[in-house]
This record gives C-alpha cells, sequence and structure tokens, in this order.
C-alpha cells in the first residue's frame, strides 16, 4: 500500500503480511510510516494505492468491529466514569450494553482495578489510564489486535502483567501487531519483525530467521582488570562497542577481523576472563546496519524520551 | 454509514452534558436571571411610580392661568397655587414642601414669554414633558377662549386621538394583536436562534477539540466512520439545546401563567384598577401585562429554521475544532464561521422596519442567514408560503454540502497534530482521498 498526505509520501509501496498466533513487530523511528501504516491497517485512513486485507477481505467497517487498537498516543473521555466509557467504547464495537457490562468488570478485576470503576479517569494516574486503555482494546474480544508501545507509563509489574496477557492473546490464535521504538522488547515479544524506514519496509520475516541472517558477528566478554584492550581493538578498526561497563563489553567483529585475536587479546591484558561468547547480533544491531548509525541513534533516542 | 453508531454517539453525548452540573444550573439559572432582568426594572418602576408624587408650586404673574393648571393636577403631580413673594416660594422649595416652582410670567398670555420651572434636582424628563404639555393646553385653551372660540373649536381641540396597530391575515380580516407585540416575539426568536446556533456551536467546537486534544478520537473512529462521530456529536448536541430551549419555553409559558395567581396573592384587584372579583387573568391584563399567543405554525418554522441553521453552523464549528488542539488557536479559523452569523443581526433592525422590501426578502432567503431573518420576518409580517419554502429548501442544501465538506475536513484534522494550519491548508484536506 501506498499513503501520501499532500506531496508527503508517507507510505511507499509497502508490503507485508502477519499470521494469526503470532507477534509481528513493527519496528522504526518516528517519521517511518509505523502510524500511517498502523491507521490503514484499522480503516482510520485508506491507500492511496494498493489494500489491506484482512482473512482475504479488503479492511472496513467490518474489520472494525474484529480489531483491537491502542494507539501510541491515546487517552480517554477525561470526565466520564471508567466503566460507563468502557461500556460506551465497547458498544461502538457492537456489543450489547449487557455484555460489555459483564466484560468490563471481569477485566476490571483481573487489573484488580474494581475500585476504579466509578471514578472519573482525570482521577487516575497515567499508569491507570493505560491499563483501562488496553481493558477497552480487549472488551470485544478482537481477533486481531494492535498495540502501539503499550508498555509506556507503566511500571515493571504492570508491564509484566501486560506482557502475559498479551502472550496469553497470542496463544488463543489472535493476530498481534507490536509497533515500538524499544528493541529489547519487540525482541522479547515478537516471533516475526517488520523493520521500517522513511516510508519502506527495510528487512522482514520471522526474528530468528533475520537474526541468522546477520550471523554470528557478535561477542560478549566479561572479565576483571584492565579494559584498555577494547580501546586498542576500536582504534585499529576491528570491532565497534554496542555496550561497555566496567566489567561487560558486546562488540561487533569488523569484517575480516579474527574473532580469536579478540580472544588472545582479552586474556593477554584482563586479570579474569568469565565469559567469551559469539552471538547472533541484537536487533539494535541489525537496525544499524540495514539503516545507518544516525537513523538508529535517532530511534534510540525517541526510545528514550518515550521511556522518560 | 451506520445510523445506528451515530445513534450510539448521540444518546451518549446527549447524557454525558444533559445530567452534568453545569447543564442543569445553566437550565435553571438563565430563567431565573431572565426573570430577574425584566422583573426588577418593572417592580423598581412601579414604586419609583408610587413615591413619585409631585407637588408644584405655581407663581401666576397672568393671574389667570392658576385655577385651569390646578384642575389638570392628579396622576402623580399636584399645582399648589401660591401668593407669596418668590424668596418665600424659593425658600420653601430649598426646605422640600415643594418639589419645585413653576413662573407664569404675564407675556405668556400673548404667546410671547415662556414658563420657567425652577427646582433644586432638576426634575427629570418625564416631569419636564409633564409640566410643558400641562402648560401649553392651558395656555393654548386660555388664547383660544379669549380670542372668542366657541366651545366645539375648544373641546375638538382637548380631545386626544389615540393610534391603534392592527395586523391584516386573511382568512379572519383583523386581529387585534398589536404589530409591537409581534415585532417583539420576532425578535427574541431571532436572537434565540442566533444566540443557540452560537452557544451549542460552540459546544460542538470544544467537544471535538477535547476529543482531538485528550487523544480519544483515534481509539473512537478506529471503531466507527468519523462522520457517524461528527454526526452522532452535532445531533447529540443539538438534542441536549433543544432539550434545553424547550425547558425554558415550558418554563416562560408556566410562568406567564403564574402572573395573573401570582399578582392575586399580593393585590386586591382595585389596586390594579380593575373590577373587584376579577379574575386572576383580568387582573393580569389590568396590571398591563399581556401574555401574546404564538401562532403554532411560527413555531414550527422556528424549530425547523434552528433546526437546519444549527446542523450548518455546528459542522462548520466542528470543522474548525478538528484543526486545532486549543480553543484559543480556533481564532483566525473561526471568522469565516462566524461572519456571515452575525451579518443578519446587523440586518435585523432593517428587516423589522420594512419587513417586505426587496433587500429584507433576499437576505432572508438566502441559507447562511435564513435561520434568523426569516423567523424574523415570518413573526412581524406575513410570508408568502414560497418564500419560506424557498429559504428552507435552500438552507437544507446547504446544510448537507457543508457537513459533507466539513466531514472531509474533520476526517483529516481529527487525527493531524502540530501546527495550527491555515484556511488554505485546510480547504486542500477536503480533497484528500
Amino acid at each position: 500500500m501506498t499513503k501520501r498526505y499532500g506531496n508527503t509520501v508517507a507510505v511507499d509501496d509497502v508490503s507485508f503480511s502477519a499470521e494469526p498466533g503470532r507477534i509481528l513487530g513493527l519496528l522504526g523511528p518516528n517519521g517511518a510510516g509505523k502510524t500511517s501504516t498502523i491507521r490503514m491497517i484499522t480503516y482510520i485512513a485508506v491507500p492511496d494505492a494498493g489494500a489491506v486485507r484482512y482473512d482475504g477481505r479488503t479492511v472496513g467497517p467490518w474489520s472494525q468491529q474484529r480489531m483491537g487498537y491502542l494507539p501510541e498516543e491515546s487517552g480517554l473521555y477525561k470526565r466520564l466514569g471508567v466503566k460507563e466509557q468502557l461500556v460506551y467504547l465497547g458498544t461502538l464495537k457492537g456489543l450489547s450494553r449487557a455484555t460489555a457490562a459483564d466484560r468490563a468488570d471481569y477485566w476490571l478485576d483481573r487489573f484488580d482495578a474494581t475500585d476504579w470503576a466509578d471514578m472519573t479517569t482525570e482521577e487516575l494516574s497515567k499508569g491507570m489510564q493505560q491499563k483501562i486503555q488496553f481493558i477497552a482494546t480487549l472488551l470485544h474480544d478482537p481477533s486481531l489486535l494492535i498495540f502501539d508501545e503499550p508498555f509506556s507509563g507503566l511500571d515493571p509489574i504492570n508491564a509484566d502483567l501486560l506482557r502475559d496477557i498479551i502472550l496469553e492473546l497470542r496463544r488463543d490464535d489472535r493476530t498481534i501487531l507490536f509497533a515500538s521504538h524499544r528493541m529489547e522488547q519487540v525482541e522479547q515479544l515478537c516471533d516475526d519483525i517488520c523493520l521500517m524506514a522513511e516510508g519502506d519496509v527495510v528487512l522482514q520475516g520471522p526474528l530468528r530467521d533475520v537474526k541468522a541472517q546477520f550471523g554470528q558477528n557478535t561477542l560478549v566478554l566479561e572479565f576483571d582488570g584492565d579494559d584498555a584492550f577494547i580501546d586498542e581493538l576500536v582504534t585499529a578498526g576491528q570491532v565497534r562497542v554496542n555496550t561497555r561497563s566496567a566489567h561487560r563489553a558486546e562488540l561487533t567483529l569488523a569484517d575480516g577481523t579474527d574473532a580469536r585475536q579478540v580472544l588472545n587479546r582479552a586474556l593477554d591484558r584482563t586479570d579474569e576472563l568469565y565469559r567469551y561468547e559469539r552471538v547472533a547480533p541484537p536487533l539494535n544491531e541489525i537496525f544499524v546496519e540495514v539503516v545507518g548509525e544516525a537513523e538508529a541513534q535517532r530511534m534510540r533516542e525517541e526510545a528514550a524520551a518515550g521511556a522518560a | 454509514m451506520s445510523f445506528h453508531k451515530i445513534w450510539l454517539i448521540l444518546r451518549s453525548e446527549f447524557w454525558r452534558r444533559v445530567r452534568s452540573k453545569a447543564f442543569v444550573l445553566a437550565t435553571l439559572l438563565v430563567p431565573f436571571g431572565a426573570v430577574l432582568l425584566f422583573a426588577a426594572p418593572a417592580l423598581f418602576g412601579y414604586l419609583a411610580d408610587q413615591t413619585d408624587e409631585q407637588t408644584v408650586a405655581v407663581v401666576d404673574e397672568t393671574g389667570r392661568l392658576a385655577d385651569s393648571l390646578t384642575a389638570t393636577g392628579g396622576e402623580g403631580l399636584t399645582f399648589r397655587p401660591v401668593e407669596a413673594p418668590t424668596d418665600s416660594v424659593r425658600r420653601a422649595v430649598r426646605d422640600g414642601r415643594y418639589d419645585g416652582y413653576l413662573r407664569l410670567p404675564a407675556s405668556l398670555l400673548d404667546g410671547t414669554g415662556e414658563a420657567t420651572y425652577y427646582s433644586v434636582e432638576g426634575g427629570g424628563l418625564t416631569l419636564r414633558s409633564d409640566l410643558d404639555a400641562r402648560v401649553n393646553r392651558v395656555v393654548r385653551r386660555h388664547r383660544l377662549a379669549t380670542a372668542g372660540a366657541s366651545a366645539d373649536v375648544l373641546s375638538i381641540v382637548d380631545s386626544d386621538v389615540g393610534l391603534a396597530t392592527r395586523k391584516l391575515s386573511e382568512e379572519e380580516g383583523t386581529t387585534d394583536d398589536s404589530t409591537l407585540a409581534y415585532t417583539a416575539i420576532g425578535y427574541v426568536m431571532a436572537f434565540a436562534i442566533y444566540f443557540a446556533v452560537f452557544f451549542y456551536g460552540q459546544y460542538v467546537m470544544q467537544g471535538v477539540i477535547e476529543e482531538k486534544s485528550s487523544r480519544v478520537v483515534e481509539v473512537i473512529v478506529s471503531s466507527v466512520r468519523p462522520f457517524e462521530l461528527l454526526m452522532g456529536k452535532v445531533l447529540g448536541i443539538g438534542a441536549m439545546g433543544l432539550t434545553q430551549m424547550v425547558t425554558w419555553a415550558a418554563l416562560a409559558t408556566g410562568g406567564m401563567a403564574a402572573i395573573g395567581p401570582v399578582l392575586a396573592l399580593f393585590f386586591a384587584p382595585s389596586d390594579l384598577g380593575a373590577s373587584p372579583g376579577a379574575s386572576p387573568d383580568a387582573m393580569r391584563e389590568a396590571a398591563g401585562i399581556s401574555v401574546p399567543t404564538i401562532p403554532l405554525d411560527l413555531v414550527v418554522w422556528f424549530i425547523l429554521f434552528f433546526v437546519g441553521g444549527f446542523l450548518l453552523y455546528a459542522s462548520l464549528f466542528a470543522a474548525v475544532g478538528s484543526a486545532v488542539e486549543q480553543q484559543q488557536d480556533a481564532q483566525n479559523l473561526l471568522l469565516p464561521v462566524m461572519t456571515p452569523l452575525i451579518l443578519p443581526i446587523l440586518f435585523l433592525i432593517f428587516v423589522i422596519e420594512s419587513p417586505n422590501a426587496t433587500v429584507s426578502i433576499v437576505t432572508s432567503i438566502i441559507p447562511f442567514f435564513s435561520p434568523i431573518l426569516m423567523v424574523l420576518r415570518l413573526a412581524i409580517t406575513s410570508v408568502p408560503l414560497w418564500e419560506v419554502a424557498t429559504a428552507f429548501v435552500l438552507l437544507v442544501g446547504t446544510f448537507v454540502g457543508m457537513i459533507w465538506v466539513a466531514g472531509r475536513i474533520y476526517r483529516v484534522g481529527i487525527l493531524s497534530y502540530g501546527k495550527t494550519p491555515g484556511l488554505r491548508e485546510i480547504a486542500r484536506w477536503a480533497t484528500y482521498r
């Protein structure tokens, strides 16, 4: 599909698919066309060219009824009670009031939020609001779920609860789309990934295959003692540093560098080497390789800003 | 388009607002305020009438006018001829024994001099014109009599001719309702539509802005079409507006019906100049408060034109609201919406004075003006059916077109964040796929 706004091409002839029972991670920095893509999938916007199909049919009001969407920056009616709001949003998805009320009770209980039922949303904290929105997304038992940064604003305990529920939904053979800036979240949750940059899909496929494609060019070292050898390796152009702390380093081998050289150097120079492991690159590094350092840096900054 | 979804949204928008404290308070307080606004001056006027018993000393230098002038006294104004020298009269006025004194110089009788009223406070307009009329009449009568005019002539000069106005209607010949009452009704209705469209339109805009800035809108449009959301919101707020106005109309009708009985509680019929044992309604009439009856067809047209005008303007307010994130940013964009709404208010006086002039007819048919001007004309004059029908059909056509355009702008606007767009940019949105 392709989507233009005036003279800007937001999404440029993009094509990918998501499977039931799997989680597809949609990755990319702001402006990559993620939001426009999601809006076309949710039938909020219509593509200028191409089509979005669900179960073989072009999406429309019918597919909206079977779909739950949690937008990145979303909100609720401030002065409306929590339960009334959930029931209203549920009826807009085609539920009867009674069913919507029952489901709202079930989920409020599941999230330990029964006490909030009669509070207005403006009285709730940001994290509480995020939970209510998550419930609103699930209320009508959708078979396609789209989560855009669902963990923003949640403390670790609630983030875990949310992750458990997302994985539970996946077991019920639902199709799940998960959009995020946060590479580590995508790595933990997703079966497939779709990497977008500047309106284009630059990389897609099952996460494991994608990683295998990039080989085992990453080294993880844990050690005690002097770490100056890393600086020397970097200066010599043999490795790039992904992450580094006093006793741990994750390095990417430059083309043509023999991993043994790094091992020998580390054994020579450190007091003790606990760990030396050759692994597939983290998603973040794959992203750097595909779209370049500048773009990757921008996304890391956005992720940090989003988490703050 | 799903009418079920529009209905769900309409119901939610309606209830959410109608049960709010703000709505209940406004619905009850506005009539209360209106009663105060109208009743307070009337009450003060009545009290002032009661206390303003003026006594004026008359220093008659002609020696012929004092008696006839005194005879005209009454109704709050009493003349007392005095023989005392001017100085002592002056003192009496300063001491407050008289409210003022009137000096009638001898030259008054040959028509050259002028009467002078002296007072501490200056008197006021009513007193001035009252004195002027009485002195004039007395002097004129005296001069005519001196010139040998007959009693017939004198009685002709004395007689007052009243002016009554009646409205012609096709079936029954004349009806006895006065134009003034209908002008008042038309004026009130025109302003009611103006304010209703203005305020309820603002409500719609505020609602759209709230939905957009709280970012709830993206969730909603993943469930319903933006056009369904727009229509549900506009109709829900319109229903709220009608509820409010019907409540006010009911309170006003009830209030009017209550005036008679309330008067009966506080006054005896004779206080108001009605015959003893008069009915409450008769007492109300005697107190000078008339309740005009509003013809049913006028009420029906009023509602139709209100609904049409509201839909037309509310969709435009919604389009403006969708383009901004805060109320303040809407100011510039509101200009093209507010201008056609305010213009008819400027024509109001002209249309009242010449309801059947070509300009009045044409402006009352133009869709953006007709909700205000056609209702006004319907109240104050007989408007041919084809004019009303044309105005209404044009209004319906225009609001259907406007809602369509507004819907296309709204659809793009609610999901656009960042810099407030200009009018040109907004016009471009309507062309997006």
